[in-house]
This record gives C-alpha cells, structure tokens and sequence, in this order.
C-alpha cells in the first residue's frame, strides 16, 4: 500500500460522523483533563484507556489522538490563564503567556497556543508519514541484539536528560525495570517475586504504576494547594489575530516546529527540551528580545509549536520500532496494545490500515483542536472554577475507576495506592517518575531481547558488540551514562566550578 | 546536614536491593535455556547496588526536601484513609453508594460546604458514570447492594 492510499484509508475512518465525534469528545476530555494543574497528557491517556476498551480500534484511536492533542493544549490553557503549567514541558508557555493574559489579552494568547500547536502538530505529522514508514523499512533488519541496545540506549538518555540528578533518575529507571521483572517469567514459567500471591502472577498493570505515580501523587500537592483560589476572572479579551501578527508569528512556528519534530524523533529529548529550546533560540534570534516575558507573541508561540511538534516527533521510534522514547509515548503503547496494536516495524506491513488510522486520527485530533475547540475553551476554562476539594475527589474517583475498569479487582486497587504513595515520596525527595514509567514497560521488552539475542549467541556477550548496528548504539548508551556522572564527579573535586558546570548542565 | 537525605536514601535503596538480591538468588532453576530467569535479576539488583552506593557519597545539589506545613500532613493521611475506605467497601456496598459516600465525604472534609451541591455532584456523577460503564461501554462496575 503506498502513503497516498494508506492516508485516504485512514481518513475514510477518521471523517465519518462517528470518528469525527470520538475525536471531538477526546479533544474536550482531554483539554479539560490537561488543564487540571498537575494532570497531564500521561494521566488523560490511562484514564482514558478502561473507556475504549472493547471499542473499535478504529475509532478508540481517533479517541486517543483527541485525548493526547487535548491534554497538551489543556496544559497550554492552564500556563496561560492561571500560571500553572501542569507538566514541565508547559513551563515556558507561562512564561509569555501569563503576562498577555494579564494584560487582558487571554482570548488572544489562547489562539496563539492554539494556533502554535496545530502548525507544531501537523508540519509534524507530514514529516512523520514520510519518516515512519523509511525507519520502519530499517528496522525490519533488526534483531534482538539491535533491539536491546536500541531500549537501553533509550532509557540512559531519558535518564541523563532528566531534570535534577543523572543517579536519582538511574535510580528511578533501575527500580521500574525491577517493578517489571515480578511475574510469570514469560521464557521459562518461573513465576518471579509473587511470594505466592496469584494477583500478582500476571504481573503489574501499567496502568497502575502510571495513575499511582502520577495521578495519585499529584493528588497531595493538589490537597496543599485547596485554600488556594487561582481563579481567573480577568477578561477573555477577543481571539482575532491581525495579519501583521501572523506574518510575525509565522518563521519562528515554522522554524520550530522542524526543530522541535526533530528533537522528539530523537529518543530521550523530548517536549521539555524541545519547548525550552525553542523558547531561547527565538529570543536570540528575535529582533526584539526584550518583549519576551513580558507577554511577546513570538515567546508563546515558538515554545508551543516546539513541543507539539516534538510529542509528535515521538511518534516515529513508537509507530516504526515499538520503542517508547518517553513517559508519555510510553502509556501511549500501553493503550495501543490494550487496543490490540503491537507497534512496530511490521505493524506498517502486516496492518497498514490501523497504521494508518494512527495517522490519520494525528491529522484530524489537530485540526478538531483547532476548529472546535479553540471556540469552547472560555467554556471549558470556566471548569477550572469547580472547588478544589470537589477536584481532589474527582480525580481520586477517576483513577480508581480507571484501574478497576481494566483489571477488575480491589487488589490493583491497592497497588494504585501503594503507588500513589512512592510516587509521592519520590516528588518530594526529587526522583523523577518518568524514567521509572518508561523502564518499567521497556523492561518486559528488554528482557526478551537480551535472552533472545542471548540465546542466538549461545550465551556469548560478544553478540552486542559484534554487530555494528548495535554496537553504535550500546556506545551512545553508554556515554550518556558515564558523561554525566564524569561532571558530577569533576563537580565534587572542584567545588569552586561548580556553578559553572551547573549552567552546562541546564 | 545537606547530605542526610542522600545517606538515608542510600541506604534504603542499598537494603532494597539486597533483599531483591537474596530473592533473585534463590529462584528456583530451568536447566534447558542458555540464560535463566534469574539472570536479569540478579544483574538489575547488583546496578541498584552499585547506584545506591552512588548516591550515599554524592553531594546532593537540590535543596532538603520542604517540610509540610503543620497539620497537612494529617490531611494527608485522612484522605488515604478514606481512599482506602473506598477500595475495601467498593464490591460489597456497590460503585454508586461508595463513591456517593467518598465524593461527599471527603470534599467535605477538605472544605467544600455547599451541602446541596455536594450531594447533587455526589449522587449524580457516579449515577451516570456508572450506566455509562455498564450499558453504553459494557464495563460491569460492582452493583453491590442496590438493585440495578
């Protein structure tokens, strides 16, 4: 099947009524899920998956796609109107975009966003549909070796990009991994770390670790921040933009919208890196550099454009090789397996119609974010003003209906919780959890490789380093382990540098 | 006193890893495969190892973690405390009369006083999520003691 007949396959689904509907009820959840300070694209995903379960994958993907392009501009929605970005990667939409709304100019700001994110979003897709399907043809060669280097090398760059401490997010990966060895051993039936409990024979549900690490966890800050009452109340203002603004606005989208596709195409830099680097590049490159943060449109939008079009970026390891490359692409697989689809290099060959449903569903959730919902969001915005301790039980509920809804049992129930308790800890001693998220479903998948490849190789280690494909990228993996530990390490002998060491570093 | 955070993690994860260790170990074997199930275990628990040791002589460069303020870390711990209510009498009393109890309950004790429009929001959500789940997506959620 050539590009040309997989997209039209896939928007015959996608433009139907009841596709164009699911897309559209999962861009309003996920906005309105997104803009829950704290509550980002990785908590509307899992909620969302008990719901689409036993739906037609065809449209249960138009859902997601809403859900995840929802989420991110919910996120946008929230850093504008209320300051408070619920995940890193909006923190820089804040930083020009509260200024406007304080200006009165929020109906304005939220265009820009939206307007950013869909140029972001769809230059991304394009680049996507001619990417995917060329890397995918690549990794049909790959074995299991190539595999295994391919996730590790993923995993040690998501951990030394992390924010904070290089160790902490090891750390954080390493007991992820380990949290994905209890169970049934799938090569030899040895069921591992279940201390004799059948509930945990299966192993955990992904979905349990990311509601409770994530979710659940944000829960408590939510509960320090009830009396707190960051309404917004100030006017909407008009959502015109003048055509002198869009010609302003349109080199720096366009410009970060390819960086921003190219950074999320690599494993490990994502949004975050994307949004902030977007966001500094263009105030280098402006000719106006004292505008930003107090409210310039060009610092909203290129942050914006830079990580939509990154998160979509990510898309290309996910849809071409199977390999999450981040927190959120990594409860993405999850839904698509839940769904049926295995991602992959052989998902385009042997199911081209759901690949290109994934597609086509990018396309249109963009294009619904922008014509539909831009027009809601003063509506849905007015949710923001449901009291926080009604929000707090809300979103206990719907983590607990989200984990039932799939496995059915108060067990899990109970594991969300234990779940939701470490991912507090780990906020307040500063361990990121999306290296744990993302190690913990690598995990399975790494193990497999590694015995496999193993097995092939009759035992002998050499395998990793006698192919050269694998070998590269057991090196990368490597060095963005060691390289980070090098500074720390150079940081302690010299602690005069140390400042210095810290502007490299951030 | 900078460094007691990283020194107690350290040696948390170091006790983590060393049970992991001894269970790793102990797993019984499967003499036909050329690398056994332990095998990854025992090499992910020597890493937290080795990284735990890392930790404690690292010089932590983020702040102390912040103190809660006082009495918030009791609300804290009521709300996991109802949460846990929730999961233990969600299957015998059913989905709509637990999480009627749990919204009201617990919104209330975090402050929401409307009574009206607490009990409205109570009722009514889990009402419609619940014939959502069981007749539009076919997820049978616990009816418990209620008759439909």
């Amino acid at each position: 099947m050539s590009i040309f007949e997989g997209i039209l396959t896939g928007f015959q689904v996608a433009l139907s009524l009841k596709g164009l509907s699911f897309v559209f009820i999962g861009v309003v959840t996920g906005t309105i899920i997104g803009m829950i300070p704290g509550l980002g694209p990785i908590t509307a995903i899992a909620v969302m998956i008990p719901i689409t379960y036993g739906m037609d994958p065809a449209l249960a993907l138009l859902l997601m796609a809403g859900v995840y392009y929802g989420s991110a501009y919910g996120g946008a929605a929230s850093s504008i109107l209320l300051n408070a970005p619920g995940e890193s990667m909006a923190v820089p939409t804040t930083f020009d975009g509260y200024p406007l709304a304080k200006q009165g100019k929020a109906g304005k700001a939220l265009a820009i966003a939206a307007l950013a994110s869909f140029t972001g979003g769809t230059i991304s897709v394009i680049l996507l549909t001619l990417f995917a399907p060329f890397l995918a043809k690549v990794a049909i060669s790959f074995g299991p070796a190539e595999y295994f280097a391919l996730m590790l090398m993923g995993l040690m760059t998501v951990a030394s990009f992390s924010s904070g401490s290089t160790i902490k997010a090891l750390i954080s990966a390493t007991v992820g991994f380990i949290i994905a060895t209890i169970g049934i051993d799938s090569q030899t039936g040895t069921a591992r770390f279940t201390f004799g409990n059948i509930n945990l024979m299966e192993g955990i549900d992904f979905l349990v670790i990311a509601l409770g690490l994530f979710a659940l966890a944000e829960v408590t800050s939510l509960i320090r921040e009830r009396k707190e009452r960051s309404m917004f109340d100030s006017e909407f203002g008009s959502m015109k933009l003048s055509k002198a603004e869009v010609k302003e606005l349109s080199v720096p989208v366009t410009r970060q919208s390819l960086l921003g596709f190219i950074i999320g195409v690599l494993p490990g830099a994502g949004g975050t890196i994307a949004s902030f680097l977007g966001y500094i590049t263009e105030k280098k490159l402006s000719k106006k550099p004292e505008e930003f943060g107090k409210g310039s449109i060009v610092g909203l939008a290129a942050p914006e454009s830079a990580n939509n079009s990154a998160s979509s970026g990510a898309f290309v390891p996910l849809l071409s090789l199977g390999i999450p490359g981040s927190g959120t692409t990594a409860v993405m697989l999850g839904a698509l397996i839940v769904l049926g689809v295995q991602p992959g290099p052989l998902m385009i060959s042997d199911h081209p119609d759901i690949f290109w449903g994934v597609i086509a569903s990018m396309y249109i959730g963009n294009v619904i974010l922008l014509i539909l919902n831009l027009p809601l969001i003063p509506y849905i915005s007015k949710l923001l003003k449901v009291p926080k301790p009604m929000l707090i039980s809300l979103v206990i509920m719907f983590c607990i209906i989200g984990v039932y809804g799939i496995s059915f049992r108060t067990f899990d129930l109970f594991l969300l919780v234990i779940f939701g308790i470490i991912g507090y800890f780990m906020a307040r001693m500063n361990f990121p959890a999306a290296p744990m998220l993302l190690a913990f479903i690598l995990g399975g998948m790494m193990e497999r490789s590694l015995r496999q490849a193993l097995t092939i190789s009759d035992g002998s280690l050499l395998i990793f380093v006698q192919k050269p494909i694998s070998a590269t990228l057991l090196a990368i993996a490597f060095l963005s382990f060691i390289v980070p530990l090098l500074k720390t390490w150079r940081k302690r002998k010299s602690d005069g540098d140390a400042e210095e060491t810290d502007s490299q570093a951030s | 006193m900078i460094n007691t955070m990283n020194k107690k993690m350290g040696i948390i994860l170091a006790v983590i890893s060393a049970i992991y260790l001894y269970f790793s170990f102990t797993l019984p074997e499967y003499p036909y495969v050329p690398v056994d199930s332990d095998a990854v275990p025992i090499v992910l628990g020597f890493i937290l190892l080795f990284l735990s040791v890392l930790l404690y002589f690292s010089k932590s460069e983020e702040s102390e973690e912040e103190k809660l303020p006082k009495g918030e870390g009791k609300v804290i711990l009521a709300v996991l405390g109802f949460v846990l209510m929730f999961i233990l009498l969600l299957e015998p009393l059913g989905f709509v009369l637990t999480t009627f109890l749990f919204i009201s309950i617990n919104s209330r004790f975090l402050g929401y006083k409307k009574w009206v429009s607490n009990i409205i929001v109570s009722l009514a959500l889990p009402l419609s999520i619940y014939f959502l789940f069981v007749s539009f997506l076919k997820i049978q959620l616990p009816s418990g003691i209620l008759p439909f």
